[in-house]
């Protein structure tokens, strides 16, 4: 049995001195999912938990026409904000239709932009072959029961998903992330944020040891635009998304004049559909528009026989998510 | 009171539970919560092949591990003898009995030490070697060993093959159903402590009494010398009616260590540890006029089966039963796989059938254009189809016509397709159940002091559906005393023996037993000169004693052999609307009405709530539940409750619940089982309602979205 050592940090230089100095420790925040893998799970190995939960580092902040989040705000908090409400409708729907309310009362925003794969797979100590937990390994879930697995991102190295809801509508808009360490603070877009597995699944953003996830930018929706998130998925609540889409647009004359479309339940990390973007922008706010667009964002997925579905699937979802917001 | 007993309008009425004060206010004992004195804590070495040998096990590194005190594994485990048959067939393989492997997750060794998280991080620290075979996981696989007729279950009346050729119309389906999880919310935990010769274990059984025997045989112990205590289950839908190998290593653990130990199951150990209902499929051909008379009804059946085991669980057995046919085939068989071993899931057989027949019912329908609950009514069974005796009571045309009412079935426009509301098809579709009567014997020991407080004491157990509140119920009424005046005491082996909680049959073996038990306390009444209206306090005193005991018997199907009447079991009708939208593949039942007749209602609040559950639980079945098993390796791929998927609140619509039909005229309370009843007809009236909304008949369970696509 290996002893974790637990630490609540008093102040942020020591919360990040005491995660710098074990290359094993991490943070803690809200630990809805860190604490499943290294206790129930038994997936990931932390010598040290620094718990940051006490770090003045809640609440959110508008500053012109961006949102300033900081990381230890609670899902809830955040999907209570009013200017969310007002101004990123799409990121409050995103936010209540992920997880449970229990669970997003605990969950903080920080947390969500680095939960791991639900993947059972690598969520299994007793499954060897998992390059995500160890390199080089394989992946048994390809030849697996997939279903809740990537086809976009995904290879033959690893399909796991990322399975965030509020990270969608997020990275469609453009969200950065502030991150700090002892050398100081940098500012990372969340579209530059995720690395896609390649062959070392087990890199997933470009976060260095020791660097934390203080706040997270959200530009507003411009005015006039509007917005919705659509998530697809055999269970009415407290289920991953099956696909999802997150789409804010702006439509002048029956032309789209603006247009932002992020993806669930597809990526192996929070998709953002650059090429439907460019397929929207200009055209007509038409069905064939909006298939032109999703055939765009889907193009050379990656499937194994439990993802195949996904494609025309996630292409249906992007028809009907521009449909509800251009209408 | 006395002389003559009974009080009206207890039994029936809608009554709290007389133990849900404790349960919410976390005093009612669950196995979990037990911790003996001097206990320590063990956690199960789970095998991670599916078939093959053991080459090698290195217990060095487990048993250096802190606080370890036993690691014990196949080769250097005491041998135990095998566990007996009992009523509900023969019992499983038992554990450590050789270097064998028959399913991923078999368990092949326990650990124990002083705390629950050093044994399990010792149980990771076993070394086994494998020799790895090839597991067959499908019941398609053709390298499957396929069993023939395993239950005797084959029948046939009549001549099928020439009525299905000269009927005027056929239809033929192939059904398939997923593997579901039993899925309790309390986790199966075994608590065993040895005191001499002397065996004391709590134990998440819906079966006490044959846990008991089974464990005296195999540990070789007479059996008053093994008490199994389960007062309070935190549900078991069938998962506890089997002897389960953590509970025997777990008490043969107690007994090396000579200390009280304890075990409890992690979730995703439940999902290959306790049962599961096994997959199947079914081919229905049916034969009819053109007027939906049924000419010829053949169904056959293959499920699956551990390796090795014999599980009796047939799904044909209520075929002949449900319709008026002349002419009826039954076959089945099993494939023994490399799968964890099944169990039974509630109306386990009964379910599977009906999926298949109503669904084909249903095809029936749409290929003469009668409508689906007329076409059962022109094949209702006046009387049992196979004995030809009149039904001791069959209330499923009231399910019918109540549930049609109640629904608004009347003017539907039975044209798939004819209905849209905004992005969904709407659809509108219905199933009727016929229950197989089922019965054990009961013993109860009714014990009446002279404040005319009594204690009715059995073995047999609650596992929430309110045993402890029909029992206070029943003895209050046919006692004349109060609710409150009835003491209840069960869950406990030292008590009289009772069948186990399973089949939908311990309310009424139970209400049968206390029953005679109250009319033997009438006779002792008779006999001690009782006179009307007096109390029990009187009459005590005036013979100088403290209390009267009686004991009460019943063994409902040994009376059934020689009934002139068919003894029933519960009937049903299910009516579901359902909202498809058909882009995204998304289906929601909108609205769901079921009416059951099971006889006489013991109390009509907990009665609901088994139909509420059965319905949710059919929710589930319809659209969610299926195991998964690695394709390479066999290991259960979705088990947790974040990946196996059971219906949460927003997936159950408001449900419109009916009981009808009168007193059972067999069973002396008038009652028929309703554990089950109200899961059996949800599941088919829901895949019968998406073929009416899309015109798309899904034969396959459950339907998830990706089906609709």
């Amino acid at each position: 049995m290996t002893d974790i050592e637990y630490v609540r940090a008093a102040d942020q230089g020591s919360a990040l001195a005491l995660v710098a100095e074990d290359p094993d420790a991490v943070f803690l925040a809200g630990g809805t999912t860190e604490l499943d893998l290294a206790l129930k799970d038994q997936v990931v190995h932390p010598s040290r938990f620094v718990d940051i939960g006490r770090l003045p580092l809640r609440g959110v902040t508008r500053d012109g026409d961006r949102l300033r989040v900081a990381a230890l705000t609670t899902m809830e908090e955040l999907a209570a904000d009013p200017t969310v409400r007002e101004r990123l409708p799409f990121v409050r729907e995103a936010l209540l239709l992920g997880a449970s309310t229990q669970l997003r009362n605990m969950a903080t925003i920080g947390g969500n932009l680095l939960q791991r794969t639900r993947c059972r797979y690598f969520r299994d100590p007793d499954v060897g072959a998992c390059n995500k937990r160890d390199p080089g390994s394989g992946c048994a879930a390809i030849e697996g029961v997939a279903r809740m697995h990537a086809i976009l991102g995904a290879g033959p190295s690893c399909i796991a998903l990322h399975a965030s809801d509020l990270c969608v509508p997020l990275v469609a808009m453009d969200a950065e992330v502030e991150l700090l360490d002892a050398d100081g603070t940098r500012t990372v877009p969340l579209t530059e944020f995720y690395r896609t597995p390649g062959d070392r699944p087990d890199v997933e953003n470009v976060l260095r040891h020791g660097e934390l996830v203080t706040h997270v930018q959200v530009p507003l929706l411009p005015d006039g635009a509007r917005s919705g998130y659509l998530k697809v998925r055999d269970r009415t609540s407290y289920e991953f998304a099956t696909t999802s889409a997150g789409a804010a647009v702006t439509v002048e004359d029956g032309t789209i004049t603006w247009a932002k479309l992020g993806l669930g339940g597809v990526g192996t990390m929070p998709w953002r559909a650059w090429e439907a973007e460019s397929v929207l922008v200009g055209a007509p706010a038409s069905e064939r528009t909006f298939r032109a667009a999703a055939e765009a964002a889907i193009r050379d997925p990656f499937t194994v026989p439990g993802t195949a579905f996904k494609v025309e699937l996630a292409k249906r979802t992007i028809v009907r998510i521009l449909r509800t917001v251009t209408s | 009171m006395t002389a003559t007993l009974a009080k009206e309008n207890v039994i029936g009425r809608p009554i709290d539970r007389i133990d849900g004060r404790r349960k919410v206010a976390g005093a009612a004992p669950y196995p979990s919560d037990f911790d003996l004195p001097g206990q320590v804590h063990a956690a199960l070495v789970s095998s991670t092949i599916a078939a093959g040998r053991i080459t090698r096990i290195d217990r060095s590194k487990a048993e250096a591990a802190p606080g370890v005190l036993r690691v014990l594994t196949y080769d250097n485990a005491p041998t135990l003898t095998d566990p007996p048959q009992n009523a509900l067939g023969s019992t499983m393989r038992r554990p450590l009995r050789d270097d064998r492997i028959l399913h991923y997750g078999q368990h092949i060794g326990i650990v124990v030490a002083n705390t629950r998280a050093q044994a399990v991080a010792a149980a990771r620290l076993v070394e086994i070697e494998y020799a790895e075979e090839e597991p067959v996981l499908d019941i398609d696989d053709p390298r499957a060993a396929v069993e023939d007729n395993p239950f005797g279950m084959a029948s046939s009346r009549g001549d099928v093959p020439a009525a299905l050729a000269a009927a005027d119309v056929t239809v033929d389906g192939t059904y398939t159903i997923g593997a579901e999880a039993n899925s309790p919310m309390g986790l199966f935990t075994t608590v065993a402590s040895w005191q001499g010769g002397r065996l004391v274990v709590h134990d998440t059984t819906q079966a006490p009494s044959f846990l008991r025997v089974a464990l005296a045989v195999m540990f070789e112990v007479p059996e008053e010398n093994v008490r199994v205590l389960i007062p309070f289950l935190g549900g078991g839908f069938g998962a506890g009616l089997r002897l389960w190998s953590h509970t025997v290593l777990t008490t043969l653990a107690a007994r090396v260590l000579d200390r009280p130990v304890k075990l409890v199951l992690s979730r995703p150990q439940m999902f290959h540890s306790v049962g599961h209902r096994a997959a199947s499929r079914q081919r229905v051909q049916l034969g009819a006029d053109r007027d939906g008379r049924l000419t010829a009804i053949d169904h056959d059946a293959i499920a699956a089966n551990g390796l090795g085991d014999h599980l009796p669980s047939p799904i044909v057995a209520v075929t002949p039963s449900t319709y008026a046919c002349d002419n009826v085939a039954t076959h089945e068989r099993r494939a023994h796989l490399n799968i964890p071993f099944t169990g039974f899931m509630r109306a386990p057989g009964a379910i599977e059938a009906h999926f298949a027949l109503e669904s084909a019912l249903d095809e029936l329908a749409d290929q003469t254009g009668v409508d689906p609950v007329e076409l059962r009514l022109r094949n209702y069974a006046e009387v049992h189809p196979v004995s030809g005796k009149p039904w001791s009571s069959k209330a499923l045309r009231d399910c019918l016509e109540v549930g049609s009412e109640r629904f608004g079935w009347p003017g539907r426009d039975p044209a798939p397709r004819s209905t849209h509301d905004g992005d969904q098809l709407v659809g509108q579709g219905m199933a009727s159940a016929t229950f197989e009567f089922y019965a054990l014997p009961c013993t109860v020991r009714l014990v009446v002091d002279r404040r005319g407080n009594a204690t009715v004491r059995t073995a047999g157990t609650d596992i929430g559906t309110g045993t402890y509140t029909i029992t206070a119920q029943l003895t209050a009424e046919l006692l004349g005393i109060d609710v409150d005046q009835v003491r209840v005491v069960i869950g406990d082996t030292d008590q009289p023996p009772a069948p186990q909680s399973g089949g939908s049959g311990l309310a009424g073996a139970l209400g049968a037993a206390i029953q005679d038990a109250a009319s033997e306390l009438a006779d002792q009444l008779a006999r001690l000169d009782g006179h009307p209206g007096e109390s029990f306090a009187s009459l005590l005193d005036r013979h100088g004693l403290d209390e009267l005991e009686v004991t009460g018997y019943s063994d409902l199907a040994g009376a059934a052999t020689h009934a002139d009447v068919a003894p029933a079991g519960a009937f049903a009708a299910a009516f579901a609307e359902v909202g498809v939208d058909e882009d995204l593949g998304l289906i929601r039942v909108r609205r769901l009405v079921s009416v059951i007749d099971g006889g006489r209602v013991f109390n009509a609040k907990t009665a609901r709530s088994q139909a509420i559950g059965g319905a949710v639980m059919g929710i589930g079945m319809a659209m969610l539940e299926e195991l998964a098993y690695d394709p390479n390796t066999g290991r259960v791929a979705n088990g947790t409750f974040g990946d196996y998927l059971v219906p949460v609140n927003r997936d159950v619509p408001d449900l419109d619940i009916t009981f009808v039909g009168e007193p059972d005229t067999f069973n002396p309370t008038g009652s028929k089982g309703l554990g089950e009843i109200g899961i059996v007809s949800i599941a088919p009236a829901i895949a019968n309602a998406v073929y009416h909304a899309t015109g798309r008949r899904i034969r396959d369970l459950p339907i998830t979205l990706d089906k609709m696509l």
